[in-house]
């Protein structure tokens, strides 16, 4: 018999079985009801659904945390971080677990227990009339309050030292989002970004970030598809959007902002492992640090991967000389680089549409 | 204001009166179109408000089928998909586009068509004049309106569903520049103008409901019935209207703004953009300044949906616990905090959107101690289990599943609530998986529980208990097996709103935890069916009900079991104790409505009648001390 004709079998077979099923079930309804039969009168649903509580509690906690631990290893945004504040992070969301699971189980085990427990047995009885007990309440407003406060003194702590100044020597990079993929920018040998502008985009001449073609700082500045970054160094990056809101998200360093078009945004982090020592930690060759967007930004959103290279200084600086850095749609040549760039560095001036604030810039 | 009630009450008498005589008493009742479609009857409205919100809970749930069956297969095609999706799902495959577009209308559909009109129009509607005494809203008429502008706009943004560039497609909080520019992507278009003007109806509709909500609530009370006394119901229909009438007003703005750069080419939300091989004029425009507005409703939205929901928690507890609510006062101040602190949370949802960071700090601080409010409300409800003579029918079920989806969902707000832990979640299953226990099942459930609770009142006849055991049973297992395993993926850092799962490698581990969720979201989906057989078939020949099924106190069980127009055939009784008396050891039953004057109570054994306070004591609370309140 081929296998075509034994699926449809099969396929039949499954089809009758459901509908044999389907009447067996009518019939004894309908014997049930001529007969005027209930199978189930003896049941008492305050035992059942009181029962039945119990075991969704205890069945529930076991699944909930057998599954927990079965997923474990894909827990890639609370293990293994790959970043200095990317620690502070996890070790303030392993407490704020540990609070939460501890709440969660005994709150639902009460609820579940006492469910169960003061199932009504007897119609006629009463229950234990109590409208209220301020001592009570005053407890479980107090306890609350105070552990939450723990809490949110840890995250104030925390959150101002990811989103403080950024040191001096930090590494710019910048991050051009637009629909659907991510350009990146470094600023060269000169260590100076060139100004840019997304009304200077020409998509027509290759201009996709929109350089200011007379602003020769921007000739050596290298753009590539693929991020690298030094480990143990500060990086900054400089996020921009030319089209819809996207958000730059690097999961194993615990990094996130909108990239917000006409309002430049910051993250300043500091890689703290390297790709290799990652595959190593994690156990898999394979293994590559992922970007991603997290903002909804149009059909090709879930699309938008980059990878992410972190690895010593040298080599670092290994792979930043071998990127191109030919932009043929520049008005100003090599020859006149010298000049400008020692202008920039006197007045400093171009740099401000990178540097500017971007909590406080959005009509700039 | 009790003086204005009397009026008020005296006032709609002779309008009945008039309105018989006039018609030489044959129409009295009115024709079909004044009774069943342009009824100003608070009863038809509140069931008009139920049937649609129930249509429409239907399709919203059976849009997000479709999309998880597209998560849970990435890379399969499905004959039917093509079938029912035409062109949307060419070669069996969602498209793209339409995918967002589906998640943008399930939201949309589920939080303000489901969870704010199907559940506060149908709850407000019905118990607040049948719980305070009155004979109906303050104004029918422009109740009438608030239905029929929630129909028209239900009916707007089903339309936009049929559009050839498909529904708005920027997700329910559609942040511009992605919903502005049809260029973006092609639900910005006409779909999105549609989903604006039909919010705009519903934002109209909501107003008119919720106005009349709180004149309702303030002034047509019966006599006895102070501020005090109120059913916890109408305490949270209350200050759920209230806070509508803050928030929405600032949702229309928003809303308007965006209609004026997508329509004027005004530069609100837009600046410096380029797209589609061209340059826009915009400029100056700040996309951030739209999630300020959008989140100044949307956040006191959370609440809009969840405080109904927990007032009928509180009612449905206490009556099937036979159990007086642990800590009334404790519950009222706690939803009053909640109701104040909503407005002053917003921006923990635009913690990373690139606001300043110092701002962060502060709502952080705030979202934190909205917790503790929420925390008091479940402790509150279950030390009102303790000890308690549990009834579990159906409505306690769904309100006993409502407090642990509202803990379990809960708890993960502190997370969220924190910038710092806020950086890597934001945007991940996490967040799919607090929202929807916390807002959407704890909700869905305060629904149910009322539907269950309330139906012999609506209906005059009673659901089949065993079919909603089924129904809670079924609902409750699947809607956990769905939405806590999406906490994994959120550890896993698996982003929201991703078409596939399948271009990053520490996502696509998960697509079979996806298609797990999917099985069990068909699951929850056809179980859904035993209520709708049960919910259509009682209507008509469930069994019939009598006047007070759960002997409940609060006023509604007083009127007839089907109550006519103006509810109360003859006096409107008066209100003498608070509404959650029950199981008192000095009273023989175990419980005491509130309309029964201390006199008339029959004691328990060993509690002598000589006890009872003279009568003068017991008569109804002085017109002076209303006003008072």
């Amino acid at each position: 018999m081929d296998p075509q004709s034994l699926q449809s079998i099969i396929g039949i077979a499954q089809v009758l079985l459901v509908l044999i099923f389907g009447l067996v079930c009518l019939n004894l309804y309908l014997v049930f009801r001529l007969k005027d039969i209930d199978p189930f009168a003896k049941w008492n649903p305050n035992k059942i659904n009181g029962t039945l509580f119990l075991v969704f509690l205890v069945v529930g906690l076991i699944a909930a945390v057998v599954s927990t631990g079965a997923w474990s290893d894909y827990y890639i945004l609370i293990t293994n971080p790959a970043s200095a504040h990317g620690i502070q992070i996890d070790r303030m969301f392993m407490n704020t677990s540990i609070v939460a699971a501890f709440v969660t189980i005994v709150t639902n085990g009460l609820l579940f227990y006492f469910a169960w427990r003061y199932r009504s047995k007897d119609k006629n009885q009463k229950a234990y009339y109590l409208a209220h007990n301020n001592k009570l309440e005053y407890l479980w407003t107090g306890i609350p309050a105070v552990v939450l406060t723990i809490l949110i003194v840890d995250g104030i702590f925390t959150w101002n030292n990811i989103m403080g100044d950024p040191p001096q020597d930090a590494i710019e990079v910048e991050i051009n989002a637009k629909q659907f993929d991510w350009t990146f920018r470094y600023p060269g040998a000169d260590m100076d970004f060139g100004a840019t502008k997304v009304a200077f985009i020409n998509e027509g001449a290759g201009n996709m970030l929109g350089f200011d073609v007379n602003d020769s700082k921007g000739l050596d500045d290298v753009v590539t598809r693929e991020l690298h970054f030094p480990v143990n160094t500060d990086i900054t990056l400089n996020i921009k959007s030319r089209d819809v809101l996207h958000s730059p998200t690097l999961p194993h360093f615990r990094v996130k902002m909108d990239a917000v078009p006409g309002m430049p945004t910051h993250f300043t982090f500091r890689p703290t492992v390297t790709t290799d020592s990652m595959r190593i930690i994690r156990n898999n060759p394979e293994f590559d640090y992922e970007m991603s967007c997290q903002q909804i930004c149009g059909g090709g959103h879930w699309n938008m991967r980059a990878i992410v290279v972190v690895e010593t200084m040298e080599e670092y600086q290994a792979w930043l000389r071998e990127q191109k850095t030919d932009k043929p749609y520049f008005a100003v040549t090599a020859g006149d680089k010298d000049n400008s760039s020692d202008i920039a560095e006197n007045e400093n001036a171009d740099q401000s549409n990178v540097k500017v604030d971007g909590s406080v810039s959005m009509n700039q | 204001m009790s003086t204005m009630a009397h009026e008020g009450n005296g006032t709609f008498h002779d309008e009945l009166h008039h309105h018989a005589e006039d018609h030489h008493g044959h129409h009295h009742h009115g024709n079909f179109w004044t009774n069943y479609v342009f009824s100003q009857d608070h009863k038809v409205i509140a069931k008009q408000f139920m049937i649609t919100g129930i249509v429409m809970a239907i399709i919203g749930i059976f849009l997000s089928l479709l999309f998880r069956i597209q998560l849970a297969f990435p890379n399969e095609s499905f004959a039917f998909m093509h079938a029912i999706l035409g062109d949307w799902a060419p070669d069996g495959r969602l498209d793209p586009n339409f995918y967002l577009a589906l998640v943008t209308m399930h939201g949309t559909i589920m939080v303000f068509f489901v969870l704010t009109a199907g559940l506060s129009g149908t709850f407000s509607n019905f118990l607040i004049p049948l719980q305070i005494g009155a004979r109906d809203m303050a104004s029918g008429f422009i109740n009438m309106l608030s239905y029929w502008f929630f129909f028209v706009s239900s009916v707007i943004m089903l339309i936009s569903l049929f559009l050839p560039t498909g529904p708005a497609s920027g997700g329910w909080t559609i942040y511009p520049p992605l919903s502005a520019l049809p260029q973006a992507v092609p639900g910005s278009g006409m779909g999105m103008t549609l989903w604006l003007i039909s919010m705009a109806l519903f934002i109209a509709s909501s107003l008119m409901g919720s106005i009349n909500y709180v004149t309702t609530v303030l002034n047509l009370r019966t006599p006895g019935l102070t501020l005090n006394r109120l059913p916890l119901t109408i305490v949270a229909f209350f200050l759920t209207a209230v806070i509508g009438i803050l928030s929405f007003p600032v949702l229309f703005s928003a809303a308007l703004l965006l209609m004026f750069d997508r329509l004027l080419g005004t530069s609100f939300y837009l600046s410096d953009i380029f797209i589609g091989g061209e340059l826009l004029h915009y400029s100056g425009g700040s996309p951030v300044l739209f999630q300020h507005l959008f989140w100044f409703l949307g956040h006191p939205e959370v609440y809009i949906v969840l405080l109904p929901a927990l007032g009928i928690a509180s009612e449905v507890i206490s009556v099937h616990s036979r159990k007086p609510i642990f800590g009334y006062n404790f519950m009222v101040l706690s939803m009053l905090a909640i109701g104040v602190l909503s407005f002053i949370v917003w921006a923990h949802h635009m913690f990373v959107s690139g606001m300043n960071p110092f701002l962060g700090t502060v709502f952080m601080i705030f979202t934190l101690v909205i917790a503790v409010p929420s925390a008091i409300k479940a402790f509150n409800y279950i030390a009102t289990l303790w000890r308690g003579n549990i009834q579990f029918t159906p409505p306690m079920l769904f309100a006993i599943g409502l407090v642990s989806f509202f803990i379990t969902g809960g708890i993960t707000g502190v997370y969220l609530g924190n910038a710092a832990l806020d950086i890597p979640l934001h945007d991940t299953y996490f967040v799919t998986a607090h929202f929807h226990l916390v807002m959407g099942s704890a909700s869905a459930f305060g629904f149910f529980a009322g539907i269950y609770h309330w139906f012999p009142k609506f209906f005059g006849r009673r659901l089949n208990p065993r079919l909603g055991y089924i129904h809670f049973w079924g609902t409750f297992v699947s809607l956990y097996l769905v939405f806590f395993p999406m906490h994994f993926m959120g550890f896993g850092g698996v982003a929201r709103h991703y078409y596939s799962n399948t271009a990053f490698t520490f996502m696509e581990v998960f697509v079979d935890l996806q298609g797990f969720i999917t099985f069990a979201a068909i699951l929850g989906f056809l179980v859904q069916f035993t209520f709708l057989a049960n919910f259509f078939y009682s209507i008509f020949f469930g069994k019939k009900s009598t006047e007070n099924p759960w002997k409940a106190n609060t006023l509604e069980w007083t009127t007839p079991v089907n109550p006519g127009h103006g509810n109360w055939p003859g006096e409107i009784p008066h209100v003498y104790r608070g509404p959650y008396e029950y199981s008192r050891p000095d009273v023989k039953e175990d419980y005491l409505p509130q309309h029964i004057p201390d006199e008339e109570v029959e004691r328990a054994d060993g509690f002598p009648e000589h006890e009872v306070p003279p009568k003068r004591e017991s008569s109804p609370v002085e017109v002076k001390e209303v006003d008072e309140e």
